[in-house]
């Protein structure tokens, strides 16, 4: 049976690996998180702070490849949910030639443990007395070149760095550069391994919250909560990928980035950049079963998710259920939208909507929050995420293919 | 049905000025404007060799952006050049014309000043130097915003951090964006800085040019770096003819490909940027024979001087001993991310002056290439498009093809 040439080219996901403090497999994940359970924690060393860190990660557990030992944590999970995601995906050991693979890899704070060690170094020690293997490490593009390098990625190694906003922009560059066929099959990875000094810095500038005080879209936040994660999707044409007898979990639709330097505005701009994404997936927000979120618990990001999804689904008669998987995993800065997106795949494709963990008094009314899991029928998810610099960024993911 | 896109406006910040005609007088020369640098200071390294920028003093850096203009100098450089880029392109901030446009900024080093400033303080301070201000410093993705916000962009603000070449990947996606109907204007460019990393691997590694850096030359000894940024405006063909705009080139393509051989070390064969050239004139529609000047990556060491002309003459085959290629990199130094932004430039100015750049300080071609290196003076060619190479650590190459003005 020949498939709608639309169905064809349709951009699919067909592998997905995932690593949270809840789970290895994006089943375990999804139920944690349709159980509402959370990672949330106190956490004592080196810098006592409330957030959610891999106990004992052993990236040996999940992949081995050749100079895992001079990586840092945040490349390491990278090369552990890539590994997942191809193996999901029928692509190791398959043959599929490496000049068609490509990655992607959406990276803010990757690189900065290793440039942070390597500096400090040659400040005090002198460049005679550094390890000069850190040095090509200590790069922003590191984490994503040293995942393509691992794996034989030979069609594209790409690094965005746009903040919370990363991991859905690389989608839609993602989506983008497997539709024009410059790749067959793309790896679109982020991964967040925490940072002392970023904590710290985040810490001294009241940004997180304390024990007991993490809430999402709720008024009695009194701030946000750093998680680790790291999540990877395979991206090829639908067509491809039913050749070669791969399955097409979801379908990964438009994807819009909007811009603006001032509170207010970002709200605008992220109201716009959900409104492309669904014109681009020639989708209504009537059909939007659901909405994944990328409000973290602080009062300005939480202000402009909610106050942007009210703007789009205002008029909208069924409103879509709004989740934020960030109540249970914490902010993961660039893996966000990317946790989002597989949380998404998850729910649509037979799974359940995930609660937001905590949820009591809303810090702005009018939309349908989740507050326990339930099945989701319309089959198109929204997922939105911001940056602190400005950047917004939207995305739609399908169970079916679009077709014209 | 993809868009046309061409190019409306250029701004370029580098150690030969902050204008159009220093740069390619620069260029022109023969020159090299690689020196003693001044600004910056590594440990150990008691005289540091690079083309270093002057910051025009009618262009500061807002007091929004950060407090301290030396370690927020990779963002001041590349804000001097998007202001530039704008007017060049007949466009004020805020613009009208600019609704809905963005900007891809790509930086192989990016904010890695706020690092060595936090180091330079935790030595005598230790975790007390780590202040509250630190995670917004040094988020990279500021380098971008800091254009936005500036110019009054809304559409698409991205920071492409894909090493040296970046610039060109930054071209690239503006590129797509604009085809493709996303916007009808990006800003696209690269800007880096000098930093401890780069002089001190490099220098760890001896793929520091002792001398000067001499592409293609059988007496090459390395690298040697240059600060600067280069943005361009790209524009879709019919907006720019709407608002009257003056078009200097056309962009008609791009290829992209990884070497995925070492973190440092390019393909020997040039394997890697043979597929980028040959994706980037397959999707242009353009045939080897239409190029008539190769913008070389061109860094002076001899793995990237001995791949690049392999893929070359794989791709060319025997008409790649008389295509023209030089290398802007021994006259303004390598500007890292910034390199292939420039270096699109630099072809721009070469299309309209239908003048092939020559390579500074290349005296003595390497026998091993018999390539038609551009040397000593400017060579006058009939120019109808231009492959501009770019490669970065990691092995990730992008080549972008630019024609003239349709």
């Amino acid at each position: 049976m020949s498939a709608h040439p639309a169905q064809n080219s349709a951009v699919a996901v067909t592998g997905v690996g995932i690593l949270t403090p809840l789970g290895d497999t994006l089943a375990a994940v999804c139920d944690a998180l349709t159980a509402g359970r959370t990672s949330i924690a106190p956490e004592e060393s080196p810098v006592p702070f409330v957030g959610s860190r891999f106990a004992d990660f052993d990236a040996t557990r999940y992949a081995n490849v050749r100079g895992m030992r001079v990586y840092n944590r945040t490349t390491r999970l990278g090369i552990c949910a890539t590994r997942l995601a191809l193996v999901d995906a029928g692509l190791i050991d398959s043959g599929f030639p490496g000049e068609r693979l490509g990655v992607i890899m959406a990276s803010t704070f990757g690189h900065l443990d290793t440039l942070i060690e390597y500096d400090r170094s040659l400040v005090a020690n002198g460049p005679s007395r550094t390890n000069p293997a850190l040095m090509p490490l200590a790069i922003p593009s590191a984490p994503g070149a040293a995942i393509a390098l691992s794996f034989g990625a030979k069609a594209c190694s790409i690094t965005l760095a746009d903040g919370g906003a990363s991991s859905l922009d690389a989608l839609g560059l993602g989506v983008r550069l497997v539709r024009d066929g410059r790749v067959s099959a793309c790896v679109v990875v982020a991964a967040y391994g925490l940072i002392d000094e970023l904590i710290l810095s985040a810490k001294r500038a009241g940004q997180l919250a304390g024990a007991g005080e993490f809430l999402v879209f709720d008024e009695r936040s009194r701030g946000t909560a750093f998680g680790e994660a790291t999540v990877a999707l395979v991206l090829e044409r639908a067509g491809d990928a039913r050749e070669r007898g791969a399955r097409s979990k979801a379908f990964v639709g438009g994807q819009a980035s909007t811009f603006s330097s001032s509170h207010e505005g970002m709200i605008e701009a992220l109201t716009s950049a959900c409104r492309q994404a669904l014109r681009l997936s020639a989708t209504t927000p009537d059909e939007l079963g659901l909405v994944l979120s990328g409000a973290n618990g602080t009062q300005a990001t939480d202000t402009i998710e909610a106050r942007a999804l009210l703007s789009l689904l205002g008029g909208v008669s069924r409103q879509p259920a709004v989740a934020a998987i960030k109540s249970s995993l914490g902010e993961s800065e660039d893996a966000s939208g990317l946790l989002s997106a597989a949380s998404a795949i998850a729910t649509l494709t037979g799974g359940l909507a995930p609660p937001i963990v905590g949820l009591g008094q809303p810090l702005v009314t009018g939309l349908r929050y989740l507050t326990q899991a339930e099945p989701v029928e319309r089959g198109h998810a929204l997922i939105t995420a911001t940056s602190r610099t400005g950047a917004c960024s939207a995305l739609v993911v399908s169970r079916e293919a679009h077709v014209d | 049905m993809k868009r046309r896109v061409v190019i409306t406006g250029c701004g370029a910040l580098t150690a030969a000025g902050s204008t159009l005609d220093s740069l390619w007088a620069a260029l022109l020369s023969g020159k090299s404007l690689l020196g003693t640098v001044t600004n910056f200071a590594c440990p150990e390294i008691d005289v540091l060799s690079g083309a270093e920028v002057q910051i025009p003093g009618s262009d500061p850096l807002p007091e929004s952006v950060d407090s301290d203009a030396f370690r927020a100098r990779c963002c001041h450089i590349a804000l001097v050049a998007a202001r530039s880029a704008i007017a060049h392109a007949g466009l004020a901030p805020h613009a009208q014309a600019l609704a809905g446009a963005g900007v891809v900024l790509g930086s192989t080093m990016a904010e890695e000043r706020q690092v060595g400033d936090l180091s330079a303080r935790w030595v005598k301070q230790g975790s007390d130097s780590v202040d509250g201000g630190f995670l917004d410093r040094v988020d990279n993705h500021k380098l971008a915003a800091s254009i936005a916000s500036e110019i009054g962009l809304s559409g698409p603000v991205l920071l492409n951090a894909t090493a040296c070449s970046s610039g060109n990947a930054a071209v690239a996606w503006a590129f797509d964006l604009v085809a493709d109907g996303t916007t009808d204007v990006m800003l696209a460019g690269g800007a880096d800085t000098f930093t401890h990393v780069v002089f001190c691997g490099f220098t760890r590694m001896s793929a520091l040019s002792k001398t000067v850096c001499k592409p293609f030359d059988k007496n090459r000894d390395g690298v040697s770096f240059g600060e600067g940024a280069g943005i361009v405006v790209l524009e879709e063909l019919e907006h720019a003819k709407a608002r009257g705009a003056h078009i200097l080139a056309e962009v008609v393509g791009y290829g992209l490909s990884n070497d995925a051989y070492h973190v440092t070390a390019p393909e020997p064969n040039g394997a890697g940027f043979v597929r980028a050239m040959e994706q980037a004139l397959a999707t242009s529609d353009t045939s080897p024979g239409d190029i008539g000047y190769v913008c070389a990556h061109g860094t002076g060491t001899l793995y990237n001087d001995q791949g690049e002309v392999r893929a070359m003459k794989a791709v060319f085959g025997d008409a790649a001993a008389t295509i023209p290629i030089s290398s802007i990199k021994s006259t303004i130094g390598h500007t890292n991310g910034a390199a292939g932004a420039i270096a699109t430039i630099a072809c721009v100015l070469a299309l309209a002056h239908q003048v092939v750049p020559p390579t500074a300080n290349l005296v003595e071609p390497d026998p091993e290439f018999g390539m038609s290196f551009v040397t000593g003076e400017g060579r006058k060619v009939a120019l109808s498009a231009c492959l501009n190479m770019s490669a970065g650590f990691g092995g990730s190459n992008v080549c972008v093809l630019i024609a003239r003005a349709p």
